[in-house]
């Protein structure tokens, strides 16, 4: 019978749910109220437990019943070891924390009075970086000063502080509230922010006690610890406040140099200027930093006997780099300024000889090129100049150059080329590409031998070319004639020729009719006798400077310092851009001209640039000995990409320097 | 056919037997106040002790009930009988009856004091004691003294002396600093001040380190 067997379950169930109300009716009967209740006001203890998370909750108040008690300072450990506890609540009342339960941050203590000996365990970064996370999208600014601490965080977790103890490995080197008084932490322009600022050299020499020993007598040490000058240096200054590298590394040297600086900015940009600051700049720290002539911790002014600067010590610091350094160091101008008229008028002279020979051979060039271009442009419009006449296809060529030039043309392009790059990048060592060019060569000390070897290749060249130029002349003395048609020195003929270039320019007559070489190709030869001179001369006395300073006073080191920069800048600027346009990217030549190494022109572009020697040597008869038959397709492509390696590189190197001009801080 | 359709006699028994017994199966966790029935017989009901020898603990920090009845099951507390008692209850029983007596409002009993005793009491409390015992002994973290039993209060106070009882953190060295400065009086006075919060006792002045903080973070 199916209805028999649903009807007992259900009243099974019946009685268990009645069985489930009656129960604790039942049980609890017994009441029996008796006494009185204690203390009927106050709140139960489950009062005290937060209902959600049931953690008990425990009231500043509670805390400071002894951490406040001002009377009670200390307590002592359970190993009887005294320990100060007082903690000043009105401090952290003040303080940016001043709304933060105790146990917001000491998240260890769960009972008070506190059942175990308590550590201090707090965690700053993980609620600094929570509490941003969800305010930085905030419309008010309550919490925008948290961006800067979350950067700091960052800064900090990836210095020095933030590694493992080498003594404890369980602990790091240093946490937040090694240094920050955690209770005390003011609003920006707060008094405790002065304070704590003040406080620094002490909190740091907390653990680097000879650190603060040394500071402690050094000329930032007295203003900020016996004077409370604030505005003089405390550790984080220099040191920085979170990004703490340890102090032997290269990111701590660089670092610590860059933020002298930040006081001593005159200084810095003197020394940026030198030879010290430049390799600086770049990233290395090979050469002076501040610290290293000025004693770190120990830095005090020249007139302190104690002084590291101090005249009667400045040797022995000088040998701590250049350990054979004789007396002529101490003549050197460590922070040389070649602007400051009253204090260096040597260095300031030749800065301002310098720099009237920069802007005047530029100056004078690119107005000639921007004429120029101007003209060829207006003659082509009007279908005048030179123009490849496509009917009569080049066979015949004229042989300007022998092969012994053509090489050491080409040795001389690329030489000079690798100076400008190795030397350019000390001159402008601010910009990036400098600091890249110098890491992908190999570094400094790589880029110092490079530029040394294409120096000594670049003299050599000069050199040899003397010798066979001598050479020649002497073998010819008989029929050499010091001012024929193919003579590379100048005459008033030249200064005709210009008179008249200028004229034609401007549309008031012909173009003037040249001989073998040009006004602008003899300047192009002649230049770099001046630039080999000045450059020479000033690279050989840099080039070995512990041998030349036995002989040269240490200021000369500046003043070839200066023009071996000034000049080698001249020469840069001038080979890419005036040299560049008046051989390969006039409107006749464009886009280049091969005839360097080839080392031959067609006949017709010969008649055209060199009209007089043309008709000179036709009447002579002589034409055929120069005539040579075109260059092979093989060879005018070689020569074609080699010319065009070398512009493009040129090109480059000459918007290089233009960055770094440009972007020059002074 | 019809037979085989009918549930077999042993089996409806079982169903009427496992009825029977839902009650308790179907709380499947007794509450802490039906754990706490169990304690009223000694502890009186919901805590408040009537005994002179049994200390109550309506009102009590749950987590300090919890670590006493843990302490008992571990036998690691001079016990009379609550070590067998508590070794009964699981961690999770423990908190709920804990929590089960933190949630009812002590209630005292008048008790016979001596008022000078008490009223030294008070002064050494107040220099002693209110750090950890704060608002005159009120329950809190470091337990329930404020209208606690006298003779309760004075055995537990030989436990400790007698070493029977292990010192909480610092008491030690407190309650030998009042000895020292009151001798031999030190804990009656203690005691009698304690008690006498059952009666209408001195109490605690107001202005006293902690307990006016206490008073304010409760508004």
């Amino acid at each position: 019978m199916p209805r028999r067997i649903e009807i007992l379950p259900a009243v099974c169930l019946w009685i268990a749910l009645l069985g489930l109300i009656l129960f604790p009716l039942a049980s609890s009967a017994a009441t029996e109220p008796v006494g009185k209740p204690l203390m009927p006001d106050a709140e139960l203890m489950i009062d005290h437990f937060d209902p959600e998370t049931g953690k008990r909750i425990i009231p500043n108040e509670r805390c400071l019943t002894c951490h406040g008690d001002k009377e009670h300072q200390t307590d002592v450990r359970d190993d009887g070891s005294p320990v100060e506890i007082f903690v000043n609540s009105q401090q952290i009342k003040d303080s940016v924390h001043g709304e933060q339960q105790c146990t917001s941050c000491h998240v260890t203590i769960d009972r008070v009075p506190h059942r175990k000996a308590p550590s201090v365990i707090v965690g700053c970064i993980e609620c600094h970086r929570d509490t941003w996370e969800a305010h930085k999208d905030d419309p008010d600014d309550k919490y925008a000063r948290l961006e800067i601490v979350n950067e700091q965080i960052d800064n900090f977790m990836h210095s020095v502080h933030a590694q493992p103890s080498e003594l404890d490995q369980s602990r790091t080197n240093a946490t937040c509230y090694d240094c920050h008084d955690g209770h005390n932490i003011g609003e920006l322009g707060s008094i405790q922010r002065a304070e704590h600022r003040l406080k620094n050299p002490e909190i740091c020499g907390r653990c680097h006690e000879q650190a603060l020993a040394d500071y402690r007598t050094s000329d930032h040490g007295v203003a900020v610890m016996r004077e409370g000058d604030s505005d003089a240096a405390v550790c984080s200054d220099c040191h920085t406040t979170h990004e703490i590298a340890a102090s032997k590394t290269d990111k701590a040297q660089l670092q610590i140099t860059e933020n002298c600086g930040n006081c001593h900015e005159e200084a810095q940009r003197t020394y940026f200027a030198s030879y010290h600051g430049q390799v600086h700049r770049l990233g290395y720290t090979d050469a002076a930093k501040c610290h290293d002539c000025h004693g770190g911790h120990l830095v005090k002014s020249a007139d302190d006997p104690t002084s590291e600067i101090h005249a009667n010590n400045r040797l022995e610091n000088c040998r701590n780099c250049h350990e054979n350094a004789n007396k002529n160091f101490l003549s050197f101008w460590p922070h040389g300024d070649a602007d400051d008229r009253e204090n260096y008028p040597d260095l300031w002279a030749f800065k301002t000889f310098m720099d009237i020979l920069i802007f005047a051979v530029m100056g004078f060039f690119w107005i000639h090129v921007l004429l120029w271009l101007y003209r060829e442009i207006m003659d082509r419009r009007q279908g005048k100049g030179f123009n490849e006449d496509l009917s009569q296809p080049d066979v015949v060529y004229f042989r300007r150059f022998p092969v012994v030039w053509r090489w050491i043309h080409f040795l001389f392009a690329i030489a000079t080329m690798t100076l400008i790059l190795t030397g350019t990048t000390l001159l402008f060592s601010h910009t990036t590409w400098a600091k890249a060019v110098v890491e992908f060569i190999g570094g400094i000390r790589m880029e110092a031998i490079i530029h040394r070897t294409a120096a000594v290749i670049w003299l050599s060249i000069f050199i040899l070319h003397l010798i066979l130029a001598i050479r020649n002349i002497r073998r010819n003395r008989a029929s050499f004639k010091w001012f024929g048609s193919t003579s590379m020195l100048p005459n008033w003929k030249d200064l005709k020729d210009l008179r008249d270039m200028f004229k034609w320019f401007l549309g008031m007559g012909p173009r003037p009719q040249f001989s073998h070489w040009t006004y602008w190709q003899k300047f192009d030869y002649w230049a770099p006798f001046w630039g080999a001179t000045v450059i020479g001369l000033s690279g050989l006395v840099l080039f070995m400077p512990g041998i030349t300073s036995l002989i040269l006073p240490g200021w000369s080191f500046n003043i070839a310092n200066l023009v071996h920069a000034e000049e080698a800048l001249l020469a840069a600027i001038f080979l890419n851009s005036v040299h560049f346009f008046n051989v390969h990217f006039r409107p006749e030549r464009f886009p280049m001209s091969t005839a360097i190494f080839t080392g031959v022109i067609p006949i017709d572009e010969f008649k055209h640039d060199h009209r007089l020697e043309y008709d000179r040597l036709v009447k002579a008869g002589e034409l055929e000995k120069h005539l040579v038959q075109r260059p092979s397709r093989r060879a005018s492509l070689a020569a074609s990409f080699i010319t065009t390696v070398l512009i493009m590189t040129g090109l480059a190197l000459l918007t290089l320097v233009l960055i770094g001009l440009i972007t020059a801080p002074n | 056919m019809n037979h085989k359709n009918t549930l077999p006699k042993h089996l409806r028994n079982l169903l009427l037997a496992a009825c029977t017994a839902l009650p308790a199966a179907g709380v499947a966790r007794p509450s802490g106040q039906a754990l706490a029935f169990t304690c009223a017989g000694c502890h009186g009901t919901d805590g408040s002790s009537v005994g002179p020898s049994m200390p109550a603990i309506a009102g009590m920090d749950p987590e300090v009930f919890v670590d006493a009845m843990q302490a008992y099951r571990e036998d690691k507390r001079n016990p009379s009988i609550m070590n067998r008692i508590a070794k009964a209850y699981s961690d999770e029983q423990l908190e709920d009856m804990g929590w089960f007596f933190a949630s009812q409002r002590l209630r005292v009993f008048p008790q016979a004091y001596d008022a000078a005793l008490a009223a030294q009491g008070l002064e050494l409390h107040q220099q002693y004691c209110e750090k950890c015992h704060e608002n005159g002994g009120l329950p809190g973290d470091a337990g329930t003294l404020a209208g606690q039993w006298i003779p309760y209060l004075h055995y537990t106070m030989e436990d400790f002396i007698n070493g029977k009882r292990q010192w909480p953190r610092k008491m030690k060295r407190k309650v030998e600093a009042a000895i020292e400065a009151a001798g031999d009086q030190a804990i009656p006075a203690l005691v009698n001040y304690y008690g006498s919060q059952s009666s209408t006792g001195p109490t605690m002045t107001t202005g006293t380190t902690g307990a006016s903080g206490a008073e304010e973070q409760e508004q």
